[in-house]
C-alpha cells in the first residue's frame, strides 16, 4: 500500500464530488450573491405602522398646511395638507425637504457657549440653566444700570405669537429696539396707511382677478404665499385670465405670463403712472369709484390753505406715454395698449414687490400701483385689493410699566425711526457703526439670519463686531449663530407649537396651527419657553409681564376662543370675511381713498442705486423656488434641483445676455470677476437670451459660509455685492440692484 | 377600454402633464426624491451622475431677446410600451432586471437583480435611467426619514422612476382589505402628481374612461416625446405653444411638425 | 495496410502495454485511491450537510418564550386576534406591546415567562425585540391582504403550524446574508415537503404559476417582477 500523488488527487476528486453533492456550493453562492446586494452601509428603513399628522409649515411665511407621514415615530415624508385653504394640498420643494432639516447635521444639539474667537466655531456645551443664568445676569446688570435700551432683538417676522412674545420681552425689559426681517409687506402696509388710512396688510383677491398686471413680482418664484400663487396661476390659465409681467428678466413668472414686457429696472413706478395717464386721458378709469369713494383726484386746498395738485393733474402733466417711454424703455404704443387692456378687464389687479418681495422697495412704487388699482375701482371689490387688519394678540395683559421699563422705552430707537414704527433693520448697521447714538450691548436673534440675509454682509459683520454680546436662538448653525456668544437652540418647526399668521397678500385673515409632530430630538427648547425663563430669571416687572408657566399656556391665552377651532381643523379662517365695508376700508379724514395724501403723493422719484459710470453693467439679484434665501438655508434635496447653469461644483453663474457677453468678449462658462462698489466675487458666465442687455443677474440663496457641506461654500451670496439703498420717502431698503463690472479672472 | 389579459382586468397607467401650467418650481423632483429614498451627495452639479428620477428640463425657443421664451418640461420615466411591451430598455436588459408589466403598463426595475451593465441607459432615449456611481450615504441621523416602502439602492445598479409603484401596492392592499376588485383613481397617485402645486400633472389609467387622463390625452395640443421612435410612451404632454410641441417631438429644426397624436 | 498505419498501431500498442505494466507494479494502490476518494467524499458530505449549516447560522433565543397554543385557546379570532391588518390594508405582523398590554397589564398566571415579560417589558414600557422568523429581505414586498383576504389562504400555508407551537424555536440567522433561516428553509439542501418549508422567491413563484395568478411580464411570460419587489 502506497500513498502517492494520485491518492491525493483521488481525495481531491472525492472532496469535489462530495462538495458538489452537498448543499455547500449552491447555498454559499446564493448567500454570497445576496450578500453583495446588501452592503452593511446601505440602510434598511424600519417598517412599521404608518400615520399622518397635520400641521403647518413655517419654513417660509407662506403658511401652508402640511401632512406629515410617519412610520412609527419616524417622519418619512411631508405632503401638502388636503383641504387647507392656503395651499389646497399643494406643497413647494422646500416644504417637501423639511425632514432633511429635522434630521440634518446642521441642527444645534444643545446650548452652546463660545470659547474661541468669535466665528471660529469653538464651543463649549452648557446646560440650559447655565445659559439662562448667564444671560439673565448680563441683562440684569444692564437693566439696573439704566441701560435696558441697549438691548436689541431681531426676529424673523413681526407677526405670530412667538415674535410678539419676543417684542413683549424687549418692551417689558425696557428696550424699544425690536427689529424684524423686512419685506414688501412693510411697504404695502405704509401705502395702505397713507392711502386708505388703515393699519393693515393688503389682501389680494387674486383668485377672482381676470387681468393681473405684475410689476416685477415673482408670482411663481415665491412672492406672497408661494403655493397659493401656483394655484392662483393655474386658476388664471383655466379661466383665461391674463397675466402681464413687467420685468427686466425672463423669470419663470415672465415665461408663464401672457405677455412679458421688459422694463429698465427701477422705473416701474413711472410705468404705473404712465398707465394711469392713459386711463385718465382716455376717460377709461372707473368714474364711480373716483367720484364717490376717492379724494385727491382733482386738485384741492389743504387745511393750511395750500393748493395741492391732484393725482389727475400730476399724472397728466408729468407721465405721458412718451415721457414714461424714455425712462422705462417701453414703447409708448405698448403703454397705451396696456392701459386700455387693463381698463377693459372685468377685474384688473396691479401688484408690486420684486421677486419674492424680500426687499421692501420703493414706497413711491407701491403707492403708484395701489393708485392704479383705485383708478379702475379694484379696491374693496371681488378680484381687487382690500385691507386685512393686522391681528394683534388679544389675550395678554398689558405690560406693566415700571420706572426702568418706561425710561428704557422712552429712549429713541437706535435706527432713528420713531417709537412704535416698524423699525428699519437696514439702518441698524450704519447706526451702530456711526457711533452717534448709544452703543448696543446685547443682541438677541430669533428665527433670522441677518449676517446672511442683510445687504452688504461685510458692514453687517463689522456692526456685529461692535456688539459685545450676541445671543442666537436659532435651530441651525447658521452664519449668525456661528457668530454668537451664546446659542440657545430652538425646537425645529416640526417639534414646536406656534401659529402661522395670515401670509402676505392672502385675501382672508387666517391662522394655522403648527403643532409638534415629533418629540424634540435634541436638547433644544421652544424659543417661547426660553423667553419666559429669561423673564422669570430677571424677576420684577419683567417676570410679571410673563405670568405663564410655559409657552403653551401663553399660546392658548393668545389664541383665546380660536384655540378650539385651531385644534379641530388645524386652521382658523375669518369665515365672516366678506368684503369689508367702506368705513373700515378707508379710515382717512375724508373717509375716502386718498389719491394724494397730504403728507405724500405718488410720484416717480427713481431709487438711485450705487455705482458710477465706470461700472457699465447693472447687477440684479433674482429668486427661484429652488433656492431658499431667507433664514432657512437650502436642504440637500432642494440644492439637488438647482440647474447646472446656476451652480457647477462650487461656482455660481451670472446670467448675461449673449450680446453683452460678446461685447465684453465673454463666452459660456468663462470665469470672471464680478465687481461692484461693495465688493467682488469670482463667478462664471451663463449666456441667457432672457435678460435685458447690459445687465447681469445673480440668484439669492447661495454663498453660505455656515450650515453643512451640502450648501456651504457653494456660489456667492449676492448680499456681499449689494448694499442697502434707503428709500428717501420711507427710509426702508429699496435697493433693487447695483452697478457692476466684469473682468476676466 | 379595459383590456383583458390572461383573464385579468389590466390597467395602463400613464400621465398627462400640462406644460402650460408647469412653472418649473421643482416640487415634483423633490417629492419624488423624498418618496423614493433617492440619495444625494455634497456636489450634485454633475447632472449626468445626479440621480433625479423626475427631472425638470428647461426648453427655450432659441430666439433672441426679447422674443425668447422658456418652457419647463418634467420628465419621469416615460414607461414606454413600444410594440407589445418591448420598450427600449426592457429589450436590451440581459439580467431580466427591468421588465414591462402588461397588467399595469409599468416598466419595473429590480435593483437586486440588476448587475449594472447600463445597456438600458444606452437604450433609453429619454435619459430617464440613472446609475449609482456611488454608495448611497445619508448623513448621520438622516437615514431616519427613509421610506420603508421603497428599498434603498446599492452602488453599481441602475434605478429610475417606477410611477411610485409601491403606492399601487399599498392601494391594492387597501382594496383587498375592503373587498374591492379595482383601485379608485385617487387611491393610487404618484408622489409628483400629488405634490405639484400647479396641478400640472394628472395621473391615472389611460384606458379607463372614468379616469381624467383618458380624456386629457385626447386634447388637441397633446404630444409625446420622440414619438417617431415608436417608443409608445405613457407620458403625454400638453402645450399650447407650437415650438414646445416641436421641441418635444423632433431633434432637428428642419423636420416638419408632426400633428398632435391621439 | 500502409506504412503509416503500422506505425500508428505500434505506438498505441506500446501505450497500452505501458499502462498495463504500471498497474501491475502498483498492485493494491487502487484500493487506496478508492479509499481516499471515499474519505474525501464522506468528509465533504459531512462538512456540507452537517458542519456547514452549523457554521452558517448563528442561533438566538427569542426574548420571551411565547406559547402560541395557549394564546390560541384564549383568543376568539385565531391568528388575526393578534396578527391583524391595519386600516390602510397593511399587515401589522408581530403585535406591539400596546396590544399585549390589553391583557397583560398585570401578571395573569404563575408562568415564569409571563412574569418576566410583565416585569421586563410591560412595566418598563419597552417593546419586546422579537426576532421575526419570516422577515423577508428589504427588496421584497409581500401583501398579506392579497393572500389572506383576496385569495383566502390560510396562514399555515406559508407559516406552517406555528399557531400550535408551545414554545419558540431558536431564531437562526444566516451569518452571510443576515436573513432568518426560515427563508431558505430548515433543510439545508433546500428540499421541502410542505408548502411552508421554504420562503424563497421560487416558492412564491411556484404557487403563483400553479394558480395562474397573473401573466404580466413581457420578459418572462410570468408575473411582473414588481408584484413582489420594491
Amino acid at each position: 500500500m502506497k500513498i502517492d500523488r494520485r491518492s491525493f488527487l483521488s481525495l481531491g476528486v472525492g472532496v469535489a464530488a462530495g462538495t458538489a453533492l452537498s448543499p455547500l456550493p449552491w447555498k454559499l453562492t446564493d448567500d454570497l450573491s445576496i450578500w453583495t446586494q446588501n452592503w452593511p452601509w446601505t440602510p434598511v428603513p424600519e417598517i412599521g405602522e404608518s400615520s399622518f399628522v397635520n400641521s403647518v409649515c413655517t419654513l417660509c411665511p407662506g403658511g401652508c398646511g402640511i401632512s406629515v407621514r410617519k412610520v412609527e415615530d419616524r417622519g418619512v415624508k411631508i405632503e401638502g395638507m388636503k383641504g387647507h385653504p392656503v395651499n389646497q394640498g399643494g406643497i413647494c420643494a422646500l416644504g417637501l425637504s423639511g425632514l432633511q432639516l429635522l434630521y440634518g447635521p446642521t441642527r444645534i444639539k444643545t446650548p452652546l457657549k463660545r470659547v474661541g474667537k468669535r466665528g471660529d466655531g469653538q464651543w463649549a456645551k452648557i446646560s440650559w440653566d447655565e445659559a439662562i443664568s448667564e444671560i439673565t445676569e448680563k441683562l440684569d446688570g444692564l437693566r439696573t444700570s439704566g441701560n435696558s435700551h441697549t438691548v436689541a432683538g431681531i426676529a424673523g417676522s413681526r407677526h405670530g405669537t412667538v415674535s410678539q412674545l419676543f417684542s413683549r420681552f424687549l418692551t417689558a425689559f425696557g428696550s424699544p429696539n425690536f427689529f424684524h426681517t423686512p419685506s414688501i409687506a412693510d411697504t404695502y402696509q405704509l401705502a395702505l396707511q397713507h392711502m386708505n388710512g388703515v393699519s393693515a396688510a393688503p389682501g389680494f383677491d387674486l383668485e377672482n382677478a381676470d387681468f393681473i398686471l405684475s410689476f416685477g413680482c415673482g408670482l411663481l418664484e415665491g412672492w406672497g404665499s408661494p403655493v397659493r400663487m401656483f394655484k392662483a396661476n393655474t386658476g388664471w390659465k383655466k379661466a383665461k385670465a391674463r397675466v402681464i409681467q413687467i420685468e427686466s428678466r425672463l423669470s419663470r413668472t415672465a415665461a408663464k405670463s401672457d405677455r412679458w414686457i421688459a422694463i429698465i429696472p427701477g422705473s416701474e413706478a413711472a410705468l404705473a403712472l404712465g398707465v394711469a395717464h392713459v386711463l385718465i386721458k382716455e376717460m377709461l378709469y372707473n368714474k364711480d369709484f373716483v367720484d364717490n369713494y376717492a379724494n385727491g383726484f382733482e386738485s384741492f386746498v389743504t387745511d393750511n390753505g395750500e393748493i395741492k395738485k391732484g393725482f389727475k393733474q400730476t399724472v397728466l402733466e408729468e407721465y405721458s406715454p412718451e415721457t414714461v417711454s424714455r425712462v422705462t424703455g417701453i414703447d409708448p404704443s405698448a403703454i397705451i395698449l396696456l392701459a386700455r387692456e387693463f381698463a377693459n378687464a372685468k377685474a384688473p389687479l396691479a401688484l408690486c414687490g420684486k421677486g419674492q418681495g424680500k426687499v421692501p422697495g420703493s414706497l413711491n412704487e407701491a403707492m403708484s400701483v395701489h393708485a392704479l388699482n383705485a383708478l379702475v375701482g379694484s379696491i374693496n371689490r371681488k378680484g381687487g385689493v382690500f385691507p386685512i387688519p393686522a391681528m394683534e394678540v388679544q389675550g395678554w395683559a398689558e405690560v406693566g410699566m415700571d420706572t426702568i421699563t418706561s425710561a428704557g422705552m422712552n429712549q429713541p430707537r437706535i435706527d432713528g425711526t420713531p417709537p412704535n414704527s416698524l423699525g428699519y433693520i437696514n439702518q441698524l448697521p450704519s447706526a451702530i457703526l456711526s457711533g452717534k447714538g448709544y452703543p448696543l450691548n446685547v443682541l438677541f436673534v430669533l428665527e433670522s439670519n441677518p449676517l446672511y440675509t442683510m445687504a452688504d454682509s461685510k458692514t453687517v459683520k463689522d456692526a456685529f463686531d461692535k456688539i459685545p454680546f450676541v445671543v442666537s436662538l436659532s435651530s441651525f448653525m447658521d452664519e449668525t449663530a456661528q457668530y454668537a456668544d451664546i446659542v440657545m437652540p430652538n425646537h425645529i418647526y416640526l417639534e414646536r407649537l406656534e401659529d402661522a399668521p395670515t401670509p402676505m397678500g392672502y385675501n382672508k385673515s387666517i391662522i394655522s396651527l403648527s403643532k409638534p409632530v415629533f418629540k424634540p430630538r435634541l436638547n433644544t427648547k421652544h424659543a417661547g419657553d426660553t423667553l419666559i425663563l429669561l423673564a422669570k430669571g430677571l424677576g420684577g416687572g419683567v417676570a410679571e409681564a410673563f405670568p405663564w408657566k410655559n409657552f403653551e399656556a401663553c399660546f392658548e391665552q393668545a389664541m383665546g376662543d380660536k384655540m378650539k377651532t385651531l385644534k379641530k381643523n388645524g386652521f382658523w379662517v375669518d369665515s365672516d370675511a366678506v368684503l369689508p365695508d367702506w368705513e373700515s376700508t378707508f379710515n382717512t379724514p375724508s373717509g375716502k381713498f386718498q389719491f394724494a395724501p397730504v403728507e405724500f403723493s405718488p410720484g416717480f422719484a427713481p431709487i438711485k442705486i450705487e455705482g458710477d459710470s465706470t461700472f457699465q453693467l447693472l447687477l440684479i439679484p433674482y429668486e427661484t423656488m429652488r433656492l431658499s434665501c431667507g433664514y432657512i438655508a437650502n436642504p440637500p434635496f432642494l440644492t439637488k434641483t438647482v440647474e447646472d447653469t446656476i451652480l457647477k461644483q462650487n461656482d455660481c453663474f451670472i446670467e448675461i445676455n449673449p450680446k453683452t457677453a460678446q461685447s465684453n468678449q465673454l463666452s459660456e462658462g468663462d470665469v470672471v470677476v464680478l465687481q461692484t462698489p461693495r465688493g467682488q466675487a469670482r463667478v462664471r458666465v451663463h449666456l441667457e437670451e432672457g435678460i435685458m442687455p447690459d445687465m447681469v443677474a445673480l440668484p439669492r440663496g447661495l454663498g453660505h459660509t455656515a450650515h453643512d457641506g451640502y450648501i456651504a461654500n457653494k456660489g456667492i451670496n449676492v448680499n456681499h455685492l449689494i448694499g442697502p439703498v434707503q428709500d428717501p420717502v420711507s427710509g426702508m431698503d429699496a435697493a433693487w440692484g447695483i452697478r457692476a463690472k466684469l473682468s476676466k479672472a | 377600454m379595459k383590456q383583458e389579459h390572461g383573464g385579468v382586468v389590466t390597467q395602463k397607467y400613464g400621465m398627462v402633464v400640462d406644460l402650460d401650467l408647469c412653472t418649473g418650481c421643482g416640487s415634483c423632483m423633490v417629492a419624488c426624491m423624498a418618496e423614493n429614498n433617492v440619495p444625494f451627495r455634497e456636489d450634485e452639479t454633475d447632472k449626468l451622475k445626479s440621480i433625479t428620477w423626475m427631472r425638470v428640463y428647461k426648453l427655450t425657443n432659441g430666439k433672441h431677446y426679447p422674443e425668447t421664451d422658456i418652457c419647463y418640461l418634467p420628465r419621469p420615466c416615460q414607461h414606454c410600451e413600444g410594440s407589445h411591451g418591448h420598450s427600449p430598455c426592457v429589450s436590451v436588459c440581459p439580467a431580466t432586471a427591468t421588465d414591462y408589466d402588461n397588467q399595469t403598463g409599468i416598466v419595473s426595475q429590480i435593483y437586486t437583480r440588476c448587475f449594472g451593465c447600463r445597456y438600458c441607459m444606452g437604450a433609453c432615449p429619454y435619459h430617464a435611467r440613472y446609475f449609482n456611481w456611488y454608495d448611497p450615504i445619508w448623513p448621520e441621523g438622516m437615514e431616519r426619514y427613509l421610506n420603508p416602502n421603497v428599498s434603498p439602492r446599492m452602488r453599481g445598479v441602475v434605478e429610475k422612476c417606477s410611477f411610485c409603484f409601491h403606492r399601487y401596492q399599498a392601494a391594492k392592499d387597501k382594496a383587498h382589505l375592503d373587498g374591492q376588485k379595482e383601485i379608485d383613481e385617487d387611491a393610487y397617485q404618484t408622489a409628483c402628481t400629488q405634490a405639484c402645486p400647479a396641478g400640472a400633472i394628472t395621473f391615472g389609467d389611460l384606458d379607463n374612461p372614468n379616469h381624467a387622463v383618458h380624456e386629457l390625452k385626447k386634447q388637441p395640443d397633446t404630444f409625446r416625446l420622440l414619438e417617431k421612435l415608436g417608443t409608445n410612451t405613457k407620458v403625454y404632454y400638453v402645450s399650447s405653444r407650437e415650438w414646445v410641441r416641436r421641441a418635444g417631438d423632433n431633434y432637428l429644426k428642419t423636420e416638419g411638425l408632426k400633428k398632435a397624436v391621439l | 495496410m500502409s506504412e503509416i498505419d503500422d506505425k500508428t498501431q505500434a505506438v498505441s500498442e506500446k501505450a497500452v502495454s505501458s499502462t498495463q505494466g504500471q498497474g501491475r507494479e502498483d498492485g493494491g494502490s487502487g484500493g487506496v485511491i478508492i479509499l481516499f476518494f471515499i474519505v474525501g467524499l464522506v468528509a465533504s458530505l459531512v462538512v456540507g450537510w452537517v458542519l456547514f449549516p452549523k457554521l452558517l447560522y448563528s442561533q438566538k433565543k427569542q426574548p420571551i418564550d411565547f406559547n402560541h397554543t395557549l394564546h390560541n385557546t384564549l383568543v376568539g379570532n385565531g391568528c388575526e386576534s393578534c396578527h391583524s391588518f391595519r386600516e390602510d390594508g397593511s399587515y401589522s405582523g408581530v403585535p406591539k406591546l400596546a396590544q399585549c398590554i390589553e391583557c397583560h397589564e398585570e401578571v395573569q398566571s404563575s408562568n415564569p415567562e409571563e412574569i418576566r415579560f410583565v416585569e421586563q417589558y410591560v412595566k418598563k414600557g419597552i417593546e419586546v425585540p422579537w426576532l421575526v422568523y419570516a422577515r423577508q429581505p428589504d427588496c421584497v414586498f409581500f401583501s398579506h391582504a392579497a393572500h389572506v383576504k383576496a385569495a383566502k389562504m390560510d396562514c399555515a400555508t406559508c407559516h406552517g403550524p406555528i399557531g400550535e407551537s408551545e414554545s419558540m424555536k431558536p431564531y437562526q440567522q444566516n451569518r452571510i446574508t443576515g436573513y432568518s433561516r426560515d427563508i431558505w428553509g430548515e433543510n439545508i439542501g433546500g428540499f421541502k415537503k410542505n408548502t411552508w418549508d421554504r420562503m424563497k422567491m421560487d416558492d412564491c413563484s411556484e404557487c403563483h404559476q400553479k394558480k395562474k395568478v397573473v401573466v404580466g411580464s413581457v420578459q418572462t411570460q410570468k408575473e411582473g417582477c414588481f408584484v413582489c419587489h420594491k
